[in-house]
């Protein structure tokens, strides 16, 4: 896990594991298994659904570390967002009877617009009206996914079956696979988006925005871009999370989930792809699957809001680049004590 | 007509009432934001956290409703001043950005304390003042909403006063203005900072406590107050202490003429589309100057 990003660590490995993608891949494949344990009777089934609804939420909460690790910004509208993308997909699918890649385009698409159209009123303004502008936006979702029955369901909610994917019908685990498959292909997009010159731009505004438009970064259109990323991996993250828990309700687009979001990006570090992923498991799959099986403790009510509330102050405060820069520290910090170790002989 | 106007003054009235609702929210957010240069998203948790002991005490100890709220103030200041004392204080070098999200790490802790502490079943509290109408003569308005718009505005008199013509409001002033030479001045910007997150405690507490009686008592008792109060500061401009309140009162008036004439199902979405295109027009508010930021 340590061979990403930190430069001075892949130099020490083989050329093989300079290749980011092998990890990324070989990440896939190995969360790919879990499927296995499950059939042998090793794993429970709610486990992998758990699981599941993490890697979904991954996706969301990479698109939301773009926006907040790079420009900057903070969105209270990924719940909204997803809330659309799934909707959408289920109205496609189901009351218009259409394929999965054109239901899964439309509802990547749409919400990307509107997030563009909001990102072009709010982003002129100094950053703080992106958050307030989101907030407005998902309470506007929220209230018309409630209100308007004809597509949304109301607050019956909507549901969906398994998608249906170049005539092959969807299982169950199956579904799963595809969410590893759509999580590692966000995880290389997001890698090369990061490396590339858009991303050395979006380094270059995190650094000191007035430096950044001195050398002729345009400020309002790079955070368009961060913003329309995130909006568009909500929506992605949106529609795999229909088609794998294959319901959507409106309570649980929420801004708690905004938050739960918020939380996985700053717990995991900013900048960081596998951070990210941590963060996401230690924000839902800890309360689900540790949190709630410690006897006396599990059963208190409101449990995992506040170990996750309580994790994003300690993590503001103390440790401001999250797990991947604590587990980073540590490594550094080894090596530094090698090289000391070696120039003492 | 006057039928029609009766309906006008009627709707008015009662949006003078959700109006201070709104308003104290949206003072404490503003207080807040000059003082700790936050935004202050968990304005409305507390509220609700502190809304749920005054409910609690009421319910439980059986306390009269106006001793059951000063319960609540007292429990409004003490976590105000736990809030400031535990993390606020400590995050003088933390980026604004790093402080909206403690604040947003604090919704979530409230979120879970309060279920935690008073149960997830839905409680209810009662109107301070149970019935009795005032007769305008084409408009009624009822005797508890007079003295919700009565406390909300008192409570916003004697603020505004202590703020601009004494010291203390000074001291408040002047480290919203510039918190370190304030302190090299010799400000007690700390005691200023505490008072400020307890006195945006209580006023949450209040506000709390006035739309209670509308809706049931539950963790998303306040989502809308702090939503609506956010809006309010975002329309009057954060710059100065006035704008957000009387931004505040523009969305109460606002959205329910609009839930009455437009509709009932989209009006308040309408509502806030309008900000949202409001701020193309003025991005720093209606009292709003341009903020410049120096190298």
């Amino acid at each position: 896990m340590n061979e990403r990003n930190d430069s001075s660590l892949a130099n020490a490995k083989p050329a093989l594991w300079k290749n980011p993608y092998l990890g990324f891949i070989l990440f896939g494949l190995l969360i790919s298994t879990l499927p296995l344990f499950a059939g042998w009777g090793l794993m429970k089934n709610s486990t992998l659904n758990y699981i599941g609804s993490v890697l979904v939420y991954t996706v969301a909460a990479l698109g939301l570390n773009l926006l907040l690790g790079y420009a900057g910004l903070i969105s209270l509208g990924t719940a909204g967002f997803m809330g659309l993308g799934s909707y959408i997909a289920a109205y496609v699918t189901k009351d218009m009877g259409m394929s999965f890649w054109a239901a899964a385009a439309a509802a990547v698409l749409i919400p990307t617009l509107i997030g563009l159209l909001i990102g072009l009123v709010s982003l002129r303004i100094e950053g703080i009206y992106l958050a307030i502008a989101t907030l407005c936006v998902s309470e506007i979702l929220l209230k018309s996914f409630e209100q308007a029955d004809s597509i949304t369901g109301g607050m019956q909610g909507k549901s969906v079956s398994y998608p249906v994917i170049f005539g092959h019908t969807f299982n169950r685990s199956t579904t799963y696979l595809l969410l590893v498959v759509v999580l590692t292909l966000v995880m290389i997009l997001t890698h090369n988006f990061v490396n590339g010159h858009k991303g050395r731009a979006l380094h270059a505004m995190r650094g000191s925005e007035v430096a950044a438009q001195a050398m002729g970064v345009n400020l309002l259109q790079y955070r368009l871009i961060a913003f329309s990323l995130a909006t568009a991996y909500s929506a992605l993250s949106g529609v795999l999370y229909v088609f794998f828990v294959k319901f959507s309700y409106p309570s649980v687009w929420n801004l708690t989930l905004s938050l739960l979001v918020l939380a996985a990006v700053v717990i995991g570090g900013l900048r960081s792809i596998y951070g990210t992923v941590v963060g996401a498991f230690v924000v839902w799959a800890v309360p689900d699957l540790i949190l709630k099986n410690i006897p006396v403790l599990g059963r208190i009510n409101g449990l995992p809001y506040i170990f996750n509330g309580i994790l994003i102050i300690l993590v503001v405060m103390f440790a401001p680049q999250g797990i991947s820069g604590l587990w980073q520290a540590k490594f550094a910090r080894k090596k530094k004590e090698r090289e000391n170790g070696k120039e003492a002989e | 007509m006057s039928n029609e106007l009766g309906t006008i003054l009627q709707l008015f009235m009662r949006s003078l009432e959700t109006g201070s609702v709104y308003a104290l929210a949206a003072l404490g957010i503003i207080i807040i934001y000059r003082t700790s240069n936050i935004v202050h998203f968990a304005q409305g948790s507390l509220g609700m956290f502190n809304t749920f002991v005054v409910t609690y005490v009421f319910l439980s100890f059986r306390l009269p409703l106006w001793a059951s709220t000063l319960c609540g103030v007292a429990a409004a200041i003490a976590t105000g001043f736990l809030v400031d004392f535990l993390i606020i204080r400590h995050t003088k070098k933390v980026s604004p950005l790093a402080k909206q999200i403690i604040t947003l790490g604090l919704i979530m802790v409230f979120l879970g304390l309060a279920p935690m502490l008073f149960g997830v079943d839905p409680l209810s509290l009662p109107r301070f003042l149970q019935s009795g109408d005032f007769s305008l003569g084409i408009a009624a308005i009822s005797h508890n909403a007079v003295l919700n718009i009565s406390l909300g505005l008192v409570l916003m008199g004697i603020l505004f006063y202590v703020l601009q013509k004494t010291k203390m409001g000074l001291a408040v002033r002047t480290t919203a203005s510039n918190e370190p030479v304030a302190r090299l001045m010799g400000v007690p910007t700390r005691r200023v900072t505490l008072a400020a997150w307890a006195l945006a405690g209580v006023l949450g507490c209040l506000s709390g406590v006035m739309i209670a009686p509308t809706t049931t008592v539950t963790t998303s008792l306040m989502d809308a107050v702090q939503v609506n109060a956010l809006f309010g500061c975002v329309l009057g401009g954060f710059q100065t202490f006035y704008g957000p309140v009387l931004g505040a009162y523009i969305i109460g008036v606002g959205r329910n003429f609009l839930v009455y004439y437009v509709s009932s199902i989209w009006g308040e979405q309408i509502m806030y589309l309008l900000i949202l295109i409001f701020l193309i027009f003025r991005p720093n508010g209606l009292i709003g100057t341009k903020f410049v930021k120096k190298v």
